[in-house]
Parts: structure tokens; sequence; C-alpha cells
């Protein structure tokens, strides 16, 4: 009987008590790791002012919390390791561990979970890459703003208000709108943080990034693209306002160019 | 007696070769950039344009790297042979720096072991010099309004910071380790081609002083991508850049195809694919992937040179020209390379846990292949920097696909070193604390990736001091920390001495946490909205800002430390046994200090080199 269970506990390649162990160490790491993602992601990622950058901080979180089981794993064991099947001595160690060269059970269900937790990312992400183009279709209901980069400032116009020019960009809140954005010398990148909407500005081309804008308030437009000398002083504001704001705004703007073209016949 | 050894050996080679040193080499590089400068200022059409200065200093910079070459005495082989005078075995035996003691660090010399040495120098004083701008860059990064350089020198910082650690991550495990252990791991008396060999170590070397002179041509602005058009206005210093990446390219492309051929080749009797050592796999996937990988790169630089020193508009939309071409280029070489850079450090580390856990490695085939797969996916990536760019957005949803496929052979990868961990004998030496660092440092590095993979979230944070922090934490975090491991384990056979590890242990352990400590905090501007490269910042990002900073003299500090070991135990540490940490690959049956031909009976190999928990 004696002989049984010692022969058997030779054969498996592991012990209960590793197991225990490691287990609550994983447990552990795996809830400070997913409560961590939860509250601190959306804390330090700030003010969410579009819907596109509601969208990047849940896609921030359920992937934290799909790694977390994983990378709890891998250090649960490496921390148990340190205590648990460590070698006092000071010269070489005279005993091995077990002859494990491989384990075809393992090495599959790791395979096989580290696949599916992948394909979970990829469904995702598609899903969200698929709905952002769908937003495509309304494109008479969008607001177009075009926006022009340069060495070390960005220009706004509103095609469909005549081509006013603004240095700061005025957007009506949940209107959806289209940035049509061009450099006139290097590659820039139009950014605006809080919004979580991006694109470069490259000469020779106009590329779009759309958005939402979902709260009032004063945002920032960051350049992206390093652009030289003043690259980080290429910043400014951005007014997401009430529609009957925006409407009146776009009109004085309107008004001043008319003034200013008229000045400018004389 | 030894200076009648050395007058022995002399006195059988004759001609120009032993006359051929470093001095040499530096003063016709000197001499010969001079002369072409001259030449092309008087000669060049046109007048006194931005366009003509350029080419006439991108000339001046080849006729230093091949007067250099010359000088050296790279070439004295190759005329000989098409002379018909091939070299004698003494001329040979003197290349390869018999007898000569010191001296034969400083020539043009093919011993392997010489080469790694001088690769393991020349990637210390690289780290050094690019580590002091990164000190430079991050105390000016303390307060919002940092004074401490101007604009245009920080963003020459940031270019120069970013170019010398990427070459020198590059170089740092298969230049001193692919090139030293290697082939003795292998069995092998020496590399294939010892005088490529040597060739791709001088050209390195030769193109220091190259990218170096960028500080004083206007400096290199435009971060280490470089990308266009900001190079095309860029000041003269951007010639330095794509010259130095033309050399680099070819001197990688020389020691790929050299330590692969080794491989192939030279592999002792008995020594079946299954039998090889998983860093040999590490090294030869790295090197074999640059093949491919880094003439892109050197294109990318012609065409840069090109447009900016003959007028062409490769990357020059108002004639025809597109930014995203030089993109496309660099990013073709730039992903693969970052592979280029981990796999050789992921192999050195699996080494060093098979040995300090006591156990063979758990599934070397799982090993091979998720280093083969990552090195296949690696190819197929790179569009994934360029989701920002409003290049192609149709192909976002395929390279999204492609690059989190990644995370399957990786995760292979993380398996195969903790089931190499299970129910060891941990043996927790400095070379295994580095072992533990990657386990760290990694999975937050390559967590980070995949939100960086997935198309919406890196359209916020593309271009964001996250993208800084996620990649120290893989290149520094997991290559870096390889590196460092790797010296900590191969030291006693690399110089004969023991590492002391009174001083390297503390050293990396605090550089481990000062490293942490910075690009946490550089995490969180970066979820913040801190763009990367800026010079200043707005106030919000202070509190983070500071983190990293007081991060980064830690690391300094624990970064010294481990040098100031490495050093004081080069020099004076206490004498190696043949084998200290009881290794079973071929390198630790070597004498102490090893014989110029390595072995002096070449091994027969009968296992695999994990044999632990067996009878041996």
């Amino acid at each position: 009987m004696s002989n049984l269970t010692s022969a058997r506990s030779k054969k498996a390649w592991y012990k209960a008590k590793d197991v225990r162990s490691i287990f609550v160490i994983w447990l552990f790491l795996t809830i400070v790791l997913a409560y961590g993602a939860i509250n601190l992601t959306p804390k330090l990622m700030g003010v969410q002012a579009s819907d596109t950058m509601e969208d990047v901080v849940r896609t921030m979180v359920y992937f934290t919390v799909a790694a977390a089981p994983v990378a709890a794993l891998v250090w649960s064991i490496a921390l148990y390791s340190l205590f648990g099947w460590r070698y006092k001595g000071k010269s070489i160690p005279t005993e091995d561990g077990p002859a494990l060269h491989s384990n075809t059970k393992v090495i599959s269900t790791w395979v096989v979970v580290s696949s599916v937790l992948c394909l979970g990312l990829l469904v995702w992400g598609l899903s969200l890459v698929s709905s952002n183009a769908s937003e495509n279709a309304p494109a008479e209901e969008s607001l177009v703003v075009n926006v022009y980069g340069q060495q070390w400032a960005w220009t706004y116009s509103y095609p469909d208000n005549g081509n006013v020019e603004s240095h700061d960009l005025y957007l009506p809140i949940d209107k959806h709108v289209v940035f049509r954005v061009t450099s006139y010398d290097v590659v820039h990148s139009f950014w605006i943080p809080e919004m979580g909407t991006k694109i470069d500005a490259n000469p020779g081309a106009i590329t779009e990034t759309k958005t939402t804008p979902t709260k009032l308030g004063e945002f920032t437009v960051r350049c992206a693209e390093l652009c030289g000398l003043y690259h980080s002083q290429m910043q400014n504001l951005v007014h997401v306002v009430s529609e009957a704001d925006f409407t009146a705004w776009i009109n004085d703007q309107e008004l001043v160019a008319m003034t200013n073209e008229s000045e400018g016949a004389k | 007696m030894t200076t009648a050894i050395r007058k022995h050996a002399r006195n059988n080679v004759g001609g120009i070769m032993p006359r051929l040193n470093i001095f040499t080499g530096l003063l016709a590089g000197v001499i010969s950039a001079y002369i072409v400068w001259k030449l092309a200022n008087a000669f060049l059409p046109g007048d006194d344009s931005p366009t003509r200065n350029n080419l006439a200093i991108t000339v001046a910079l080849f006729g230093w790297s091949i007067g250099f070459m010359i000088g050296i005495g790279a070439f004295v082989g190759p005329i000989r042979w098409l002379l018909g005078k091939d070299l004698s075995e003494e001329e040979n035996h003197f290349l390869a720096g018999k007898n000569q003691g010191v001296w034969r660090y400083f020539r043009f010399t093919t011993d392997h072991k010489v080469v790694g040495i001088q690769y393991l120098v020349i990637t210390m004083v690289l780290f050094g010099v690019a580590g002091i701008m990164a000190m430079i860059i991050r105390t000016n990064l303390a307060t919002a309004n940092g004074q401490i350089v101007n604009a245009s020198q920080y963003n020459n910082l940031v270019g120069m910071h970013g170019i010398i650690m990427i070459v020198a991550t590059i170089i740092m495990i298969t230049g001193p380790f692919g090139n030293f252990i290697l082939p003795i791991m292998i069995g092998a008396k020496d590399m294939a081609f010892p005088r490529l060999n040597a060739l791709s170590f001088w050209l390195i070397f030769a193109a220091v002083p190259v990218l170096l002179s960028g500080f004083f041509l206007g400096g290199i602005t435009t971060g280490w991508t470089a990308y266009a058009p900001l190079s095309s206005q860029s000041s003269p210093g951007m010639n330095s850049y794509a010259v130095t990446i033309i050399i680099f390219a070819i001197s990688s492309a020389v020691a790929g195809a050299n330590i692969t051929t080794t491989t192939l080749t030279m592999r002792a009797k008995g020594m079946t694919w299954s039998r090889t050592p998983i860093f040999v796999y590490g090294a030869v996937i790295s090197v074999a992937l640059a093949i491919p990988a880094f003439p892109m790169f050197m294109v990318s630089q012609i065409f840069s040179l090109m447009d900016r020193g003959v007028g062409t508009t490769f990357y020059n939309a108002n004639g025809g020209g597109s930014a995203w071409l030089y993109s496309n280029l660099f990013w073709l070489m730039g992903h693969p390379e970052v592979y280029v850079i981990l796999l050789p450090a992921i192999g050195a580390l699996m080494e060093i846990t098979t040995v300090f856990a006591r156990k063979p490695l758990f599934s070397f085939r799982a090993a091979v292949v998720g280093m083969a797969g990552i090195a296949g996916l690696s190819v197929l990536v790179w569009a994934h920097h360029m989701f920002a760019a409003g290049w192609a957005p149709a192909l976002d949803g395929p390279f999204m696909v492609t690059t989190e496929l990644i995370s399957i052979p990786t995760g292979l990868l993380f398996l195969v070193i903790v089931g190499t961990l299970w129910r060891g004998n941990i043996w927790l030496r400095l070379p295994m604390m580095a072992v533990y660092a990657m386990l760290w440092n990694f999975m937050i590095g390559g967590i980070t990736g995949i939100y960086l993979s997935d198309v919406p979230a890196d359209m916020a944070l593309h271009g964001n001091m996250f993208v800084t922090a996620h990649f120290h934490f893989t290149l520094m975090g997991a290559g870096l920390v390889g590196a460092m491991g790797a010296v900590a384990f191969w030291f006693p056979k690399v110089t004969g001495k023991l590492l002391d590890e009174k001083f390297a242990t503390p050293g990396f352990l605090i550089s481990q946490v000062g490293f942490n400590v910075t690009f946490l905090g550089m995490f969180t501007v970066g979820l913040q909205g801190m763009p990367r490269r800026v010079a200043d910042y707005a106030v919000i990002f202070e509190r983070g800002n500071q983190i990293a900073t007081a991060g980064a003299y830690i690391i300094f500090f624990g970064m010294l430390l481990f040098m100031y070991a490495m050093i004081s135990s080069w020099i004076s540490g206490k004498k190696a046994p043949i084998n200290p940490w009881g290794s079973q690959t071929l390198e630790w049956t070597v004498r102490n200090p090893i014989p110029l031909e390595n072995f002096d009976e070449l091994p027969v190999v009968t296992s695999d080199p994990y044999r632990f928990g067996e009878k041996r």
C-alpha cells in the first residue's frame, strides 16, 4: 500500500501543497489586478468627452481584466518558487529538480486557453473597428471640419459654413463630426486626448477620423507626432458647446470673415 | 620570454599586416574623409545649396568609413587572395591574435573570443553614452517647463538616445555572446567566416564616430524614427544618421550570415538539432530575422540621402512622393527588429533557468516553436505602427489580427520558463534574478502591447508616453535584463574571473526598482494623455513625470554599481573555476583562459545539455 502511494507521488508532476498555495496567490493577484484595472484606468484616463473615448476606456478595462488571470498565474508560480522551491546552500546544488521534459496536457491547455483569450480580444477589437466604420453612413448629418497642420499650429475650417477659419476648434455637443486632416509641411498628428481620437496629418494626402463629443467643456488638441522644434507647443483648445452656442459662434465667424473680405476689397 | 615569443610571432609575418591597427585605421579614415570632403566641394556641380552640402557631407562620411576599414586592414585578406598570394597559416594565426596580448583587441583580429569582447566593450560604452542622454532628458522633464536644454537640444537628445540605444540593444547579446559563447557552445573552433566576424565588429566601430558627428552637424532632431519629410528638412546631422544606418545594416547582414552559417555547418559531432542549446536557437533566429529586416532600413535611408543630397522626391509629396513610403520601409524593419532584440535575451534566460532551477527545459520543442512562431509572425505586423497614420484603414483589421496572434507564441515562451521553474531546486544567484525580473517586466510589456495592438485603443495611446513606457518595458525590461543576466551568467567564462555579486546584485536590483518606478510613472502620464518626445508639457503631467525622473536616477545609480562590479571584477576579480554553475553546455568544459582554438580535443555530443534530474 505504501509502495503504491510513493510510486504515485513520484509519478505526479505536482504536489497538492504547492498547488494550494499557488492558487491562493493567484486568486489574490487576479482580484487585485482586476480591481485595479476597473477602478484605476478610468480615473487615470480622465474625462471621457466622446463616445470614442468611452469605447477606449472600456477596451482597456476589458483587456486588463482578461489578462489579469494569465499574468497572475505566471507571477504566482514565480513568487511561490522563490519560497517553496528555494535552494538555500552556497555552492552548486547537488540535488536536481525532477526531470519534467514536457507535459502534453499542460502545454495543450495553455495553448488552447491563450488562443481563446486572443480570439476574445480579436472579436472585441474587430467589432469596435467595424462599428466605427458604420458611423460613416449618415454623412449628410455630420459636421465636417477640415484640419490643417503646419509647423507648429493647427487651423480649422468649416466647409459647410462658408469655409470660415479658426485657430480654436468649436464643436457642437452630441453631433457626429468628421475631421478631414492634412498638413502643409511635415507629418503631424491631430489628437484630442479626451476624445480618444487621433489621425496623422500628412502632406499631400487627406485622412479622416470621426467622433461624437458627449461632454460640454474645454479640451485640448495636441500634436502626437514629432514635427520639429516646437512640437511640444503645437496644441490648442477644443470648445464643445451647445448647438445654439455653436450656431451663434459660427454665424459670428462668418460675419467677421465677410467684413474682413469687404474691407480687403476696399 | 614573452617578448621573445612576440618577436618570434612577428618575425614570421612580414609585410604590411603587423603594422596595421586601430590607429592606422583612424589616421587613414580622417585623411580619407578630409580628401573626399575637399574633392566633393571642389568638383560637385551646383551652387552653395543645402543639397550640395548634404551630398558633400554624405560622401565624406562614407570616405571616413572606407578609409578606416582600409587603414585597419580589413581588406588585406581579400586583396592578397586577388593577387594570388593567399594568407599562410602563420599569417592566419597572426590575424587570429596569437601571442599578441592586449594588442589583439585593437587590431582586425579574427578570433571570435576577441570579437566577442570587443562587442561587449562597445555595447557598454554605447549604453553609457545613451544612458547619460536619458538622464539629461529625464532631468529636463522633472518640471513642466524644463530649461536644462532648449527645444532643439532636447529633440537631438531624444533622437540620439533612441538610435544609440537601438543599436546597442540589437548587438548587446548576439554581439558579445553570439560571438564569444555560441561557437564554443556548439563545439566549434571558431566562426565559419572569421574575417567577416572581425569585419562586422569594425564596421560598427566605424559607424560610431559617424553617428556622433551628427552632434556637430546640427543634431538628429527627428527622433530615432527619422520620419520623412521632417528628416528632409532637418539639419546635416541627418546625413550622419542615414550613413550610420547603412553601415550598421551591412554589419548586421555580415554578422547574421556568419552566425547562421556557423550554426548550420559547424556544430560538434552528435549535436543534432534537438541537442542544440536553446540560446543558439534564440541567437540564430534573431540574426536570421535581421537578414530580411535591415535591408529595408538601409533602403529607407538611401532614399532619404538621395532626397536630401540629390533632390529626388521619394518622400516629398510635392514631387509625387509619399511620407507613407518611408514609414512602411521603416516599420518593415522596425517590428521584426524588436524581436531581433528580444529572442536572444529570452534564449539566454532560458539557458539560465535550466541551470539555476536544476531542471531540463520544460518542453524544448515548445520553446523552439514559440521563438519560430514569433519570428514568422513578426514580419507580418509592421503596419500596427501606422494605425494612426491613415495610410490604409482597410488593413487595420488584418494587422490587428496578426499582431494579437503573436501573444500565442509569446505565451509559450512564458510557459517554458515557468514550467522550468516548476518544482525546481531554485538557486537564486544573480543570473537567476534576471529571469524573475523578466517574468515581471515582460508580462507588463506584453499586456500593454495588447492595448496598443487594438485599433481604437491605439488611437488614444499612439504617439504618447504610454508607448514609450511600453517599449521600454519590453526592450529594457526583457531585452536588457536578459543581457544583464547573460553577463552575470557567462562573465566567469568570458573573463576568467568571478563577477563580484556583492556589488553586482544590489546594482541589478536597484536598477530594477528604479526601472519600474520610472516606467510605471510614465504609463500614468501616458494614460493621462501626455504626448511623447516633448521638451515641456502641461502641468497636469508634472507629478507622474517627477516620479519617472526620480526612478531614472535610481536606475542610473544601480547601473553604475553594476558597471563598477563588472569592471573591478574583470580587472582584479577572483579566478573562476571552469564550471562555476554546474552547467552542462559545452562552453563550460573548456579551460580558463580559453585556448586559441577553444578545445584541446573537439567534443562529441551524446545527449541534450539539460540532463538535470537524470543519471548523468
